[in-house]
């Protein structure tokens, strides 16, 4: 009985330690499409976990003291790169190349690794993605959010040149898919009861700022790469930056069904369709 | 006179708090050309009117309510085509009143329904339609609501801060394109929520409605005497982003954002507010000054600045000694080791370290004890009054 206090507290003291691991993972970037909300299919990037392309880039989980290892295959005609942003060092890999990089990750946070070579051009094109550094529990969810010009993706790749001050993007998505196929997306799709807490990873891989509103709720920001100091805000409405993320909090008070959407609501539409653009509900049961 | 205003107004107000309020509230749409812009252009507006012969006017009528009041906000459909909604935008009510089409229920024409809400946590909040939201939003469908406090004083909320007079500023932008006949008097079929639109490239950039000269109408253009503290009531529902910039003289103080306290106040001279947030801001200056706040008008897209509105200040003159209850208040020693002394006892002490992180707070006392705090500057707001003293 005497000797339980003293246990207990050297668990807690050693527990980062404990449970500090080393993760593998390998990233192919492969070229291929994405389709839009009204059926029209465009050139595409995305790292994938094998060699088979999905248009999503993976959500990496780590937790802090965890050592990355990460071997990147550059599986496309042209060369690519590498880098976490804020973290870790740039990267080139050559096309049918590959490289190998380790990564110690000390903070909770969440990050954007994408391609920044020739930036905006590849991260716009869809290579980017978000590693999450201690996630809390298992109510989290997940949006990599951004927009699409098809005939700039089209241009894009076939070498030709795109007037990146006068961006006018027609297609804005979460987790590439757009109203009303977002809801279909577990990872997107915030769902739980009353009283869950529930985290929202945002990482805005686009080149546009969006303002998400949540309805039936307000929400804590958590953690923000771009504002720290916000930090502890309670608030309806999100700015998500350009290569920003934000984590949120959300513990429902009360149960139905609410939209969350881009309160730019220009980005409530697809190809000027309105309203098949970044516009998902929240499903809360009693 | 001023003070005796307030106190007048809210004992008036008193009345009607914490208690049920019916609002009526109609949807309108013109038949013609009939909004003029500051630059004498005409255009048609969606909007929301108090009576039914009224005058569509952006942004619509703001409704007001006292924390705690139990609403019925009801809402007539005069519009002759679409359905339309009220959404209470960031007032976290049910999904049956939150005013989405497909989720809860839309007034079509000639009906009228109501939506039952209590009012919550006091702030500034928006309402707008929520049917084919982003033409009806761009049409003039939209307004202010504000919460306050139930305790009969200026105060932000209930323990929060004091000021004396507020202005609220809704911003948005205006593509006349959008405003042609064949685009807002959209064909409405039920069945489906789909609508075509055009591009979106603004015309106008709009501060409550109105433009360029036009916002040095009263209701606008601040103009107060020194040492008044003044909230801004800031909201954007626009689908650009704005950036203010307050003259350094004015001391900003930003508050609270949706409606919610920030969890430390933020000593800024600009505020970016991106579309659907709502801010709140102190401003007040110890000296006469003319000066002009700048709103930028920002591209979401390519993050430029499309476009800047000035809003003029006028700091004239200070309260006369009856009037001011913020006389001059001296504070000695300063810098100090221990405590710092008032010429006056204080209602309210607040006293901030210079990230705006609250330190210590004390009430009714003409003394404050600092000794340990470490050696540096600090900022003291001494019943709205911010002076900077320094711990040795």
């Amino acid at each position: 009985m005497t000797r339980a206090p003293l246990l207990i507290i050297v668990s807690i003291i050693g527990i980062s330690n404990i449970f500090a691991a080393t993760l593998e993972q390998s990233l192919y970037i492969i070229s291929d499409s994405i389709q839009t909300v009204d059926s029209i299919t465009v050139p595409y990037l995305s790292y994938n976990q094998t060699d088979s392309y999905t248009k999503d880039s993976p959500i990496i989980n780590v937790n802090s003291g965890d050592t990355l290892k990460l071997w990147i295959y550059n599986h496309d005609s042209i060369g690519h790169g590498f880098t976490i942003k804020n973290l870790s060092d740039n990267y080139t890999i050559p096309a049918g190349d590959s490289v190998y990089l380790e990564q110690v990750f000390v903070e909770e946070g969440l990050y954007i690794y994408h391609d920044k070579e020739e930036y905006p051009k590849n991260t716009y094109l869809g290579l980017a993605g978000m590693i999450v550094v201690n996630e809390v529990n298992d109510h989290n969810f997940y949006w990599n959010i951004k927009e699409h010009n098809a005939e700039w993706n089209f241009n894009l790749t076939e070498g030709l040149t795109v007037d990146w001050e006068n961006y006018d993007p027609k297609y804005f998505t979460i987790n590439g898919n757009s109203n009303p196929h977002i809801n279909a997306d577990t990872l997107a799709r915030i769902t739980g009861t009353v009283g869950d807490t529930i985290y929202l990873n945002i990482a805005n891989t686009g080149l546009s700022i969006h303002s998400m509103h949540f309805h039936g709720y307000h929400a804590e920001i958590i953690f923000s790469s771009l504002h720290p100091t916000h930090q502890g805000r309670i608030k309806d409405t999100f700015p998500v930056y350009p290569m920003e993320t934000l984590r949120l909090k959300i513990v429902p008070h009360q149960a139905g069904e609410f939209p969350i959407h881009d309160h730019n609501l220009v980005a409530i539409t697809g190809n000027n369709i309105y309203p098949n653009g970044m516009f998902t509900t929240i499903l809360i049961t009693p | 006179m001023k003070q005796l205003f307030y106190i007048l107004f809210f004992a008036a107000s008193l009345n009607g708090m914490a208690q049920v309020e019916t609002t009526f509230i109609f949807s309108k749409m013109d038949i013609e050309a009939q909004h003029i812009l500051w630059d004498n252009t005409p255009t048609m507006l969606m909007g929301f009117t108090t009576t039914m012969g009224g005058s569509i006017d952006i942004p619509g009528p703001t409704l007001n309510y006292f924390e705690g009041d139990s609403v019925e906000l009801k809402l007539r459909n005069m519009s002759q085509g679409a359905s339309h909604t009220i959404h209470l935008h960031g007032l976290d009510v049910n999904q049956q009143n939150d005013g989405v089409p497909h989720l809860s229920f839309e007034v079509g024409h000639n009906e009228t329904m109501s939506y039952f809400f209590k009012a919550p946590h006091p702030g500034t909040y928006l309402y707008h339609c929520h049917v084919t939201s982003a033409l009806h939003v761009q049409a003039g469908m939209y307004g202010l609501l504000i919460v306050k406090p139930n305790t009969g004083i200026n105060e932000t909320w209930e323990g929060g801060f004091l000021y004396d007079s507020e202005y609220a500023w809704m911003t948005s932008e205006l593509d006349l394109a959008w405003h042609e006949d064949s685009i807002i008097n959209h064909p409405h079929d039920t069945t489906t929520m789909e609508v075509h639109l055009p591009d979106y490239n603004p015309d106008y950039f709009l501060v409550n409605g109105r433009s360029e000269q036009e916002l040095n109408n009263e209701n606008i253009a601040v103009n107060v005497t020194a040492n008044e503290v003044v909230l801004l009531r800031l909201a954007n529902i626009g689908y650009y982003g704005n950036t203010y910039h307050f003259p350094m003289h004015l001391n900003a103080r930003i508050i609270s954002s949706d409606g919610r306290p920030l969890p430390s106040i933020e000593f800024s001279d600009s505020l970016s507010i991106m579309p659907g947030e709502r801010y709140q801001v102190l401003l007040q200056s110890t000296n006469e000054l003319e000066a002009v706040i700048r709103v930028d008008y920002i591209n979401l897209n390519t993050q430029t600045v499309e476009n800047t509105q000035e809003i003029s200040v006028l700091i004239s003159g200070y309260f006369s000694v009856s009037e001011n209850k913020y006389e001059a208040i001296n504070i000695y020693p300063n810098p100090s080791l221990g405590k710092l002394h008032f010429s006056t006892e204080i209602n309210e002490i607040e006293l901030y370290d210079l990230n705006g992180r609250l330190l210590k707070t004390k009430v009714n006392a003409n003394f404050i004890d600092i000794t340990d705090l470490e050696k540096g500057s600090y900022l003291i707001n001494l019943d709205g009054q911010i002076k900077k003293i320094i711990k040795k």
